[in-house]
């Protein structure tokens, strides 16, 4: 197997509410021998919002990380879904679009900087099932997860649009589905795991946020799940940090905790609770943990 | 719509009525394009002309005139209203060439000409608040004393039969396709308001021509556009020879469509075919290309035929495409009965004549729409509302409960599967007389059978079934005239081909069959084609 | 091959109500057949009282939109074998999102009131009615032009399944094509009305709409296209607008997004406070975010310069 190394973008979120996500994943990778490289010139993709403001200045921000990663010759890892779907959407336009590469990397060369082309975004889930290989994972496991009945919680942007990712299927997703069972619990099927968490609009549309949160978590719940899990820190902050708000809502008791993808696997490498930073989360995981 | 457009703008009480949501009629899939003399080098005169020639001079030569010369100012009143044309290099509305046609006089709106245009029309009558009917089934024109009263309509979604009291009635009900087992048209395209018309009281006139679009597919009878060929796509038999080249020398694949499918079924015919079709290979246009101006024909091909245009040709055969005949109008779209108007594909007024040319027919729903719109208005003003007899709402009502109440009857898919078939060998591209009479002896029968047909849905709300045996009858009758206009007419010309007279004859026929019923039997006459301009002569392409 | 069709029905007892229930059919599918023709099948051979919306069977009229498998198709251009060999039997339903009348025909009528809400039509000025569309110009809305009504990406809309007064995708679509019509004489009334409650920036961008538009409309591409014009035209007071602009700002400040400031910006002074009580469970975790605790990228002003190109530009167009 080639090394696996890649120019490592956490998203902001995990540099900051969701900080457990980011420094879970450094554990995990160490582990596992997944190569990290930090980015420190690497700004924000934008979340979607620099879209809304301005189409073309948003592909020149993301062209800017493009570049240092370039620079190092490495593919983007990134935790978060929405960083993903935001720099591959403008890393496919890009690539499709010949002109607009063009004016963008006239932007570029006023800073110095120069965008070819020719890297690829990928999330930590991506790299696990795809290039790690679940099968080497499986191998790894020390404390299997086999009490647990877990919801996948994919979201929207790890699998949308897939013109962009081009991983997973977004109407049959199986990745998250089979990391979950290679660690030996079980996955429990229900129709929210591929739909939207809210969280674009926590602070646009309180309501509309918060039910759709709740709606999610329902769901999984009504399946007979124990816990959630997300490949995503946006993801995360709406489950668990808005779920008391979610519950207050649709006034429903939900009570349900939920891993970062990072965790999940941390803990089945035998990794203890305290360096998964559990404690950090709302909705304590203590009870669904042996 | 483009009736309704003129009628409510004049301030008239208008309402749509229709079994579909008025962005889901038929001309939604028209892809080619629509016609006009936009350019300084082109003259409505040769648009005239091409119309002309095309319809085999069986058209109406002041009708073709008025639709030709009308045709700049509508087109540019359509962008007005919203509707955007591609564009060309300078920014003007682009035209691309089309068969039948001397000089490239099709605007287009990509391979969405139908689409865009039909949008810009349920824009219109949002914004000039036309009423909407829709999901409404009409099941009979209610005339009296020769005047048009209104109609009475299923309501689909209630399952109730409703009348709708008018001064004035337009019929804008499109083709009747489904006749055939291959055609393009929808399954919508029953020729409903030409069969109502007729039991009206109405007149139909031309029926026996029915257009085969040359380019379908296979299967399902997905129209492959014309536009394909106007951008350059070739026609290729088993040998990979451009058989074209044999038919029609000079213009080759963009000769007009009769001539174009009588060539493929030639060669089908004498065994140069491929599985029942020929190829239509677009390769060497280039993805870009394709991509540009023809994406939608790439998305149809993949879809359902599953072939990629761009890397493979394309399987076609001629498919039923258009009727030229329908209800007989004057200029303005106004029939025999007073307050009874047609536009559209269901009437013929006629600008098409034996044979239509694509990129005429959007045009004559758009020009002739908007003058009987016009007409029906200024008859409005003139005229009281006359009453709506009562009775004829009980009848229809008695009519419907009759069907309901049937049982242990045949399905009605049956009889349309049989409809279908005993159409497409009998009355299709090629006819003669032993053909023809067969075809009439059996739509007969069918019809007794249809009488008899019971339904398995009993219930009121959203009875599909229903609507499909109220349909069924209405095709019916719609081939009835079909056949016995084809029957009767005696040479060959335009789109009506018969084995065995394959002249046209100018001499006994260069006149419209007019059919009409008369205590319950079906009669035919004849009407002199109206000749202004061009005498006729030898149709060459 | 024979095929196992799982429909959810629903058999309708008023106007307003039907009673739900699930039937299965099998179906012999032959190469190349469309789930529209199966149903067709079906309802000829052997259940007539099956009920569904069809006409042009090619993709273009937008009859036949509903459930496939979990996911909005129209099923005449779902082929079915393909589908079976990915999904496995067929699962077919009426579309989401909206409510069932009959088996598979559903209540469209929320959909067209939301296109009427974005007043569906040209409404150019004198001097608007006279500009040349370029080229360009059309290409700026024509795939916003391509769209068939059909209600996919509607019945996907994660935000429309929250809260049934969202304009959605659809009507969204359509107000860019004439937002971004150069003889569109309107367009900052348009914007405002847009910018409103239940409007453009209750989307929650989860992609659903452009995944499943059979005709490649992108819906959430013509939302980014409205939103950013709403932006340049200067319709700010609403807290969609605040907070992109919020978001603007903090990456040009320190190259990251700056949670708390943000929340501030974009909920303004009262309400931030109003999220205080629970903003001090967060804070036992560890999980406020304070203002600046981030460091600043490296080489900020690298992205300080790109964003002043862009308002030079901004500008030199404006003026
Ligand atoms: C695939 C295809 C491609 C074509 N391409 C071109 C082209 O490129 N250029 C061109 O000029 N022409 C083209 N044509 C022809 C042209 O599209 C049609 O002739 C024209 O659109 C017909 O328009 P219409 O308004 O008469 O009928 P339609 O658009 O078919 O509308 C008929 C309306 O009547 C309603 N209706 C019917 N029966 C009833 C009833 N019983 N009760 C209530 N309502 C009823 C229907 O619901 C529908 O709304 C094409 C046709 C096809 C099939
Ligand atoms: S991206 Fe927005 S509009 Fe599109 S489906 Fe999602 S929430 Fe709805
Ligand atoms: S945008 Fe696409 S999915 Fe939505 S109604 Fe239009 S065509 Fe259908
Ligand atoms: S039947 Fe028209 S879109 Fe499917």
């Amino acid at each position: 197997m080639a090394d696996l190394r890649y120019a490592y973008y956490p998203g902001c979120a995990s540099q900051a509410i969701t900080k457990e996500a980011n420094e879970t994943t450094r554990l995990v990778a160490g582990r596992l021998g997944i190569e990290l490289h930090d980015m420190p010139k690497a700004n924000c993709c934008g979340a979607g919002l620099l879209t809304d403001y301005d189409y073309e200045l948003y592909i020149a921000l993301n062209a800017r990380i493009f570049a240092e990663a370039e620079e190092m010759g490495m593919d983007i890892l990134t935790i978060c879904s929405t960083c993903l779907m935001v720099m591959a959407t403008a890393n496919r336009d890009l690539k499709e679009d010949p002109g607009l590469l063009d004016r963008t990397n006239k932007v570029l060369s006023k800073v110095g900087l120069r965008y070819s082309g020719n890297i690829k975004v990928v999330q930590l889930l991506w790299v696990l099932a795809g290039d790690y290989g679940l099968d080497k994972l499986r191998k790894q496991v020390v404390k299997p997860l086999n009490w647990l009945k877990i919801a996948p919680f994919y979201g929207c942007h790890s699998l949308r649009p897939a013109s962009a990712l081009g991983f997973d299927d977004p109407e049959k997703p199986w990745s998250l589905d089979a990391t979950i069972t290679a660690l030996g619990a079980q996955a429990v099927q229900y129709r929210g795991k591929t739909k939207c968490c809210g969280f674009q609009v926590d602070l646009v549309n309180e309501e509309t946020a918060e039910l759709m949160t709740a709606v999610r978590l329902l769901d999984g719940k009504g399946r007979g799940a124990d816990c959630f899990v997300t490949p995503c820190p946006f993801c995360h902050i709406n489950l668990d940090n808005y779920q008391k708000l979610a519950e207050k809502r649709a006034e429903a008791n939900i009570s349900m905790p939920v891993f970062h993808l990072s965790q999940l696997v941390g803990l089945a490498l035998g990794l203890s609770p305290e360096e998964m930073g559990l404690s950090r989360h709302l909705i304590s995981p203590e009870k669904v943990l042996k | 719509m483009r009736a309704a457009i003129e009628a409510a703008k004049g301030g008239y009480n208008v309402a749509v009525v229709t079994k579909v949501y008025p962005v889901r009629s038929h001309s939604v899939a028209a892809q080619g394009g629509i016609n006009a003399a936009l350019k300084e080098t082109d003259s409505p005169e040769a648009h005239m002309f091409d119309t002309v020639k095309g319809s085999d001079y069986l058209g109406d030569q002041d009708a073709i005139e008025i639709m030709c010369k009308e045709a700049p100012a509508d087109i540019l009143e359509l962008e007005k209203m919203g509707a955007i044309f591609s564009r060309d290099k300078s920014g003007g509305i682009a035209q691309r060439p089309f068969g039948g046609a001397d000089y490239p006089r099709t605007c287009y709106l990509a391979d969405r000409t139908g689409h865009g245009i039909l949008h810009v029309m349920y824009e219109q009558l949002l914004k000039y608040g036309v009423y909407l009917y829709d999901e409404w089934h009409v099941v009979k024109l209610v005339v009296k004393d020769n005047t048009a009263r209104g109609i009475i309509a299923v309501e689909y979604e209630a399952g109730k039969l409703h009348r709708l009291h008018s001064k004035a009635t337009i019929i804008a009900t499109g083709g009747y396709g489904r006749l055939y087992k291959t055609t393009t048209n929808a399954l919508s395209s029953t020729g409903d308001g030409m069969a109502l018309a007729l039991d009206a009281g109405a007149e139909l006139m031309d029926m026996e021509f029915v257009q085969f679009h040359p380019t379908v597919l296979k299967r399902t009878g997905i129209l492959m556009t014309e536009g394909a060929r106007g951008e350059g796509a070739y026609l290729l038999n088993a040998k990979g020879e451009r058989f074209m080249s044999k038919y029609a020398p000079k213009v080759l694949e963009l000769a007009s469509r009769d001539v174009v499918s009588r060539a493929e079924q030639t060669e089908l015919e004498e065994g140069r075919g491929i599985d029942g079709c020929v190829l239509l290979d677009l390769r060497h246009l280039g993805e870009k290309k394709i991509n540009e101006r023809l994406s939608q024909i790439r998305e149809l091909a993949v879809n359902f035929a599953g072939v990629d245009p761009v890397k493979d040709p394309v399987p076609v055969k001629p498919g039923a495409h258009y009727s030229m005949g329908g209800i007989k109008t004057d200029n303005d779209g106004a029939t025999r009965i007073k307050g009874l108007f047609a536009a559209g594909e269901c009437a013929c007024v006629s600008v098409h004549g034996a044979n239509r040319l694509g990129g005429n027919s959007l045009l004559e729903t758009i020009v002739f729409g908007r003058r009987a719109g016009k007409k029906a208005m200024d008859f409005s003003k003139g005229s009281p509302l006359s009453d709506f007899p009562v009775d004829s709402l009980m009848d229809a009502a008695h009519e419907v409960a009759n069907i309901v109440k049937r049982e242990n009857g045949e399905a009605q898919y049956i009889i349309r599967d049989e409809l279908n078939a005993v159409m497409e060998e009998n009355c299709g591209v090629f006819r003669n007389k032993e053909r023809l009479a067969r075809c009439l002896d059996k739509i007969r029968e069918l019809k007794q059978r249809h009488n008899g047909v019971s339904l398995s849905d009993k219930g009121e709300l959203f009875n599909n079934e229903l609507l499909s045996v109220l349909e069924l009858g209405q095709m019916l009758t719609v081939s009835e005239t079909i056949v016995l206009g084809a029957l009767n007419r005696e040479e060959s010309r335009g789109s009506h081909y018969r084995t065995d007279f394959p002249a046209r004859n100018d001499k006994d026929w260069l006149k419209h069959t007019v059919i009409y019923r008369e205590g319950g039997e079906l009669k035919i006459r004849y009407r002199d084609v109206k000749i202004t301009k061009f005498k006729p002569e030898e149709r060459k392409y | 091959m024979k095929i196992k069709f799982r429909i959810r029905r629903c058999s309708p007892i008023s106007k307003e109500a039907c009673d739900p229930y699930a039937q299965v059919f099998n179906v012999e599918a032959e190469e190349g057949m469309t789930v529209l023709e199966a149903l067709l099948k079906i309802s000829d051979e052997q259940d007539p009282t099956l009920a569904f919306r069809k006409s042009c069977r090619s993709a273009i009229c937008g009859s036949c939109a509903m459930n496939i498998n979990g996911f909005s198709r129209l099923a005449c251009n779902t082929q079915v074998i393909p589908e079976y060999k990915k999904m496995g039997d067929m699962l077919i339903e009426p579309l989401s999102n909206h409510r069932p009348l009959k088996d598979l025909v559903v209540d469209f009528t929320p959909f067209w009131r939301k296109i009427e809400k974005v007043t569906p039509f040209l409404t150019p000025t004198k001097k608007t009615s006279e500009a040349t569309v370029t080229a360009e110009a059309e290409a700026a809305i024509d795939r916003s032009q391509r769209c068939i009504m059909c209600g996919c990406c509607n019945a996907m809309c994660n935000s429309l399944e929250i809260d049934e007064h969202f304009i959605a995708p659809a009507a969204l679509a359509k107000a860019w094509r004439l937002v971004g019509d150069v003889r569109e004489g309107h367009q900052a009334k348009r914007l405002e009305k847009l910018s409103e409650e239940h409007g453009m920036w209750d989307c929650v961008r989860c992609v659903h709409c452009t995944e499943y538009c059979p005709k490649g409309v992108m819906p959430l591409k013509q939302i980014e296209m409205l939103r950013s014009g709403a932006l340049k035209a200067g319709i700010l007071d609403n807290p969609g607008a605040k907070h992109v602009e919020a978001m603007a700002d903090s990456v040009k400040k320190i190259g990251r997004l700056d949670e708390a400031a943000m929340t501030f910006r974009t909920l303004g002074f009262l309400r931030s406070l109003g999220m205080i009580p629970f903003g001090l469970t967060m804070e036992r975790h560890g999980k406020m975010p304070l203002p600046h605790i981030f460091p600043q990228i490296e080489e900020i002003e690298e992205v300080r310069k790109i964003y002043e190109e862009f308002e030079k530009a901004l500008k030199k167009k404006k003026g």
